[in-house]
């Protein structure tokens, strides 16, 4: 006799220990430790940070090994717990120009006051597979510079343009800005919003859409003004000291995209900007958010709207991999009830057109002679 | 659990869904914006009512738990577990003995009485959304009750199929004025939504949307005078009950066809049985 | 030593008020029990529910409408108080207990304070938009009674008949025979030619509360069936 799936909690106990036994795996070999994954895959906790939007390195490391890598799933992991953390405090505006400087570059100018300095770049390394780590081989330390990180905060390249009057200004008008991890979203949206919610997004997903604007879908002309990264200070203003103190260092990616405008009756031509931010090593996810925030003011500027990037509400609704990958996912819970509604009504059509099928041959039958009539 | 406050949310989150609450309640079939937070659990899991649960929900509460009607599947399983877990609340499968019901697509058979709240989970709030995907234009056509475009729809599934196409998360108009999703049910339970003596919740964790129908409010399914609303029928009884008038699950027992049809709301076919016995 | 001074006597006002001003002793509880009343005034309009909390110092305010502010109000919300009620005791206990943020303007509030006395129909409340009809002010009203029984029994007429959602058939609910009783009552009349956006009311009365959401339809209780 049928007996309905029972069990469903023991079945859920006995997956998470074959899980937990799968993240181990070999009980011979050394576990990694969440220390190590800090000090030796940074770049993955920096996008767990990034997009889980909290900046905590030991703890992004921790959900990367309990996600067993899946960025995604550490991703989620993190802003889960992020919600349940209390508000202390509002810093103030961070200030990247008074970056501790890591890696600083310009597209658009040969030679820079604070000069250009690689940093610890991918860039121009070959992409030969270096058999080496394979083996364990020692690596020599970095060769490091005294002058460089003790020298005076570079200027930012945009701020240089600012003399002529060349690339438009971001003024802050002062107004609180929405919060977006407190408050439904609300179409259409304030670039400052649109800032957190890009800044938040998905790496692949603003990738793709970066690079859709590149290839024409809302073209925008873009230079790479200014890419920087590095330490900048935190600083939280105490209202009972009337005094604003610094609480510690965070690392940023900054990119500034210069992108053209052709101006208007009132306004003369500049240059305008788009914007990327993320924590730590990042360089990427900001030069593809730079890209998008640009994409994203068209109608503010009045550019037409011909590409999918400039679609905000379907830009910013779709950014989130963990809305994106829940609601992708919950297609694996059971939906009998729908299913079986479906069912019900494609038995029913399929039984009409079967029944339509054979009248119409019926008719057709009675008005043409039998072929032994004939 | 240690660490967390009672029922998970913290005090000001619950706050503001209650806020909301009480407008959804004010303003029945309107969609409420509210700051929906991550949940431990995947958008689309059953967050928005998880949220909407854990700020109503209180240590005296009796609670029950179903998907797809029955107490046992798993991600019932795994929410019940979640309240046991954060609430320390008792739980039950009994729809009678229950103050608090969080669903996933269905309404339980056993009629709801007064001074229940059953809560759903809602994956996609808005029912224009397949229509018109813009927020801002659905907004919009909320605010004109503008809401001819659905009929149309409706309309065109008829001239194609001969019937109306929609089988679940079939549309209603909540006291004459909002058209409402009622959240992936069959369009079967439609009818326990009208002046049903129950308060329901329904909230969308990933679209941060909640919405209510208070106790006793008028709820029409959309129709046609010459198409009018009708649900689904079985030509069999429920294989373990013998319930003819519940919503039935099909179940295939073999590899050659064989099939059996059995009540999808566990509670209600196990009592059933109960009596018989 | 100055500072040390005023920090000290801040210290014992604060101690004070929240000695005459009553919290909730078990914060997450207490809202909890308190809101699922709220919850079950509004969604059952004009059904009286009674609130269980220590009584504020303020009578013409009453212990439910109390209930409902420690209940629904914090740093994220805006209250305006009518001049009736208003008081430096008042405005120390909101901000003490709930952090919320006091407002001069109605328009911008989220819930107003105020006495059955103090109700102007022309008082410029938010009513939300026909997009956003949520966005509006909960009025908070101190009313003369709550009651439910038949007028006619207590020889008066002044009761207002409610129905729609959340009401099986109708229900009768007598705030009062004030002036302004009657002025909150035919507002909330007219909140259906307004729908979606409108006011919605709870009402006190020591510790009984009712609620009537703008989806109610009111009538006077004594008045003829048109038809």
């Amino acid at each position: 006799m049928y007996v309905a799936v029972k069990g469903g909690e023991q079945a859920i106990a006995s997956a998470h220990r074959w899980l937990a036994d799968r993240r181990r795996g070999d009980r011979d070999r050394a576990e990694i430790e969440v220390a190590q994954i800090g000090d030796q895959l940074r770049l993955a906790v920096d996008r767990v940070m990034s997009e889980a939007s909290l900046y905590d390195p030991e703890l992004a490391a921790l959900a990367f090994k309990q996600a067993s890598g899946d960025l995604t799933e550490a991703v989620f992991l993190l802003r889960a717990y992020r919600t349940t953390l209390p508000r202390l405090a509002v810093s103030e505006p961070l200030d990247t120009a008074g970056m501790r400087i890591e890696r600083r570059i310009s597209a658009t100018y040969k030679d820079i006051p604070g000069g250009q300095i690689l940093g610890p770049t991918y860039d121009y390394t070959h992409r030969l597979l270096d058999f080496l780590q394979l083996a364990g081989a020692e690596v020599p330390p970095a060769e490091t510079r005294d002058d460089v990180t003790d020298a005076e905060p570079c200027p930012q390249i945009l701020e240089l343009l600012n003399d002529e009057g060349l690339v438009e200004q971001a003024i802050d008008d002062g107004s609180e800005p929405m919060d977006i991890t407190r408050d439904p979203p609300d179409y259409p949206m304030e670039r400052a919003a649109r800032l957190q919610m890009l800044a938040r997004g998905d790496e692949g997903y603003l990738l793709a859409l970066g690079y859709s604007t590149q290839r024409g879908y809302g073209r925008n002309h873009p230079f790479a003004g200014e890419i920087r990264q590095g330490q900048v200070e935190v600083e939280i203003h105490v209202e009972e000291w009337d005094e604003t103190i610094c609480v510690g260092e965070i690392a940023l990616s900054e990119c500034q995209m210069i992108n053209q405008f052709g101006g208007s009756r009132e306004a003369a031509p500049q240059f305008t900007r788009g914007y990327g931010l993320a924590f730590g090593h990042n360089e990427r996810k900001t030069m593809a958010m730079a890209l998008v925030d640009r994409a994203l003011r068209a109608e503010e500027l009045g550019e037409p709207i011909s590409g999918p990037a400039q679609q905000a509400e379907f830009v910013l609704a779709h950014a989130d991999s963990v809305d994106a990958s829940g609601f992708v996912s919950h297609l694996k819970l059971p939906h009998y009830v729908d299913f079986q509604s479906e069912l019900d009504l494609l038995r029913r059509l399929r039984r009409e057109h079967a029944a339509r099928q054979a009248e119409v041959e019926g008719a057709r039958d009675a008005a043409s002679p039998k072929p032994e009539e004939r | 659990m240690n660490g967390y406050n009672f029922a998970y949310l913290d005090e000001q989150t619950k706050r503001m869904i209650r806020r909301a609450l009480l407008k959804a309640v004010a303003i029945p079939g309107y969609q409420v914006p509210f700051g929906g937070r991550e949940m431990p659990m995947p958008y689309g899991w059953g967050t928005g009512g998880v949220q909407l649960t854990a700020s109503i929900l209180g240590a005296d509460d009796i609670l029950k738990v179903i998907d797809q009607g029955a107490d046992d599947t798993t991600n019932a399983v795994s929410i019940r577990h979640f309240f046991q877990r954060v609430a320390g609340v008792e739980t039950t499968t009994a729809t009678t003995a229950a103050d608090v019901i969080q669903t996933r697509h269905r309404i339980p058979e056993t009629p709801l009485r007064a001074g229940q709240i059953l809560v759903f989970q809602v994956p996609i709030p808005e029912p224009l959304r397949f229509i018109e995907p813009s927020e801002q234009e659905t907004r919009l056509m909320h605010a004109l009750e503008e809401y001819g475009v659905m009929h149309v729809k409706l309309y065109e599934d008829i001239a194609r199929y001969g019937h109306i196409a929609t089988t679940y998360a079939y549309p209603v108009k909540v006291d004459g004025r909002y058209v409402m999703d009622p959240s992936p049910i069959p369009k079967f339970d439609n009818p326990k939504l009208d002046g049903n003596p129950a308060l329901m919740l329904f909230g969308a964790g990933r679209e941060k949307r909640l919405y209510a129908i208070p106790p006793y409010t008028r709820v029409e399914s959309l129709d046609f005078e010459d198409h009018p609303f009708e649900v689904q029928r079985w030509e069999h009884a429920c294989a373990l009950c013998g319930s003819d008038h519940s919503y039935l699950d099909e179940v295939i027992t073999d590899d050659q066809g064989g099939r059996m049809f059995v009540c999808s709301d566990t509670d209600y076919c196990q009592s059933r049985r109960g009596e018989v016995a | 030593m100055a500072q040390r001074e005023r920090e000290n006597r801040e210290r014992v006002e604060r101690e004070t008020v929240s000695a005459a001003w009553p919290g909730l002793a078990d914060p997450a509880h207490d809202s909890q029990r308190l809101f699922r009343q709220i919850l079950g005034a509004m969604s059952e309009p004009g059904t009286l529910e009674t609130l269980v909390l220590p009584a504020p110092p303020s009578d013409a305010l009453g212990a439910a409408l109390w209930g409902v502010v420690l209940t629904l109000c914090d740093l994220e919300t805006r209250v305006w108080i009518a001049a009736d009620l208003d008081s430096p005791a008042l405005r120390q206990a909101l901000a003490f207990h709930t952090g919320a943020r006091i407002t001069d303007d109605p328009a911008s509030a989220d819930f107003a304070l105020l006495t059955h006395d103090a109700f102007d129909p022309e008082m410029p409340f938010a009513l939300g938009s026909d997009t956003y009809p949520d966005r509006g002010t909960t009025l908070l009203v101190a009313v003369e009674r709550l009651e439910n029984d038949s007028n006619e029994a207590r020889g008066d007429t002044n009761g207002w008949r409610l129905s729609g959602p959340g009401i099986a058939d109708s229900r009768l609910l007598d705030i009062g025979d004030s002036p302004g009783c009657r002025r909150l009552m035919s507002r909330l009349g007219a909140n259906r030619t307004s729908f979606p956006q409108g006011l919605d009311m709870i009402f006190g009365c020591g510790a009984r509360l009712a609620a009537v959401p703008r989806s109610t339809r009111v009538t006077r209780a004594d008045a003829k069936e048109v038809n």
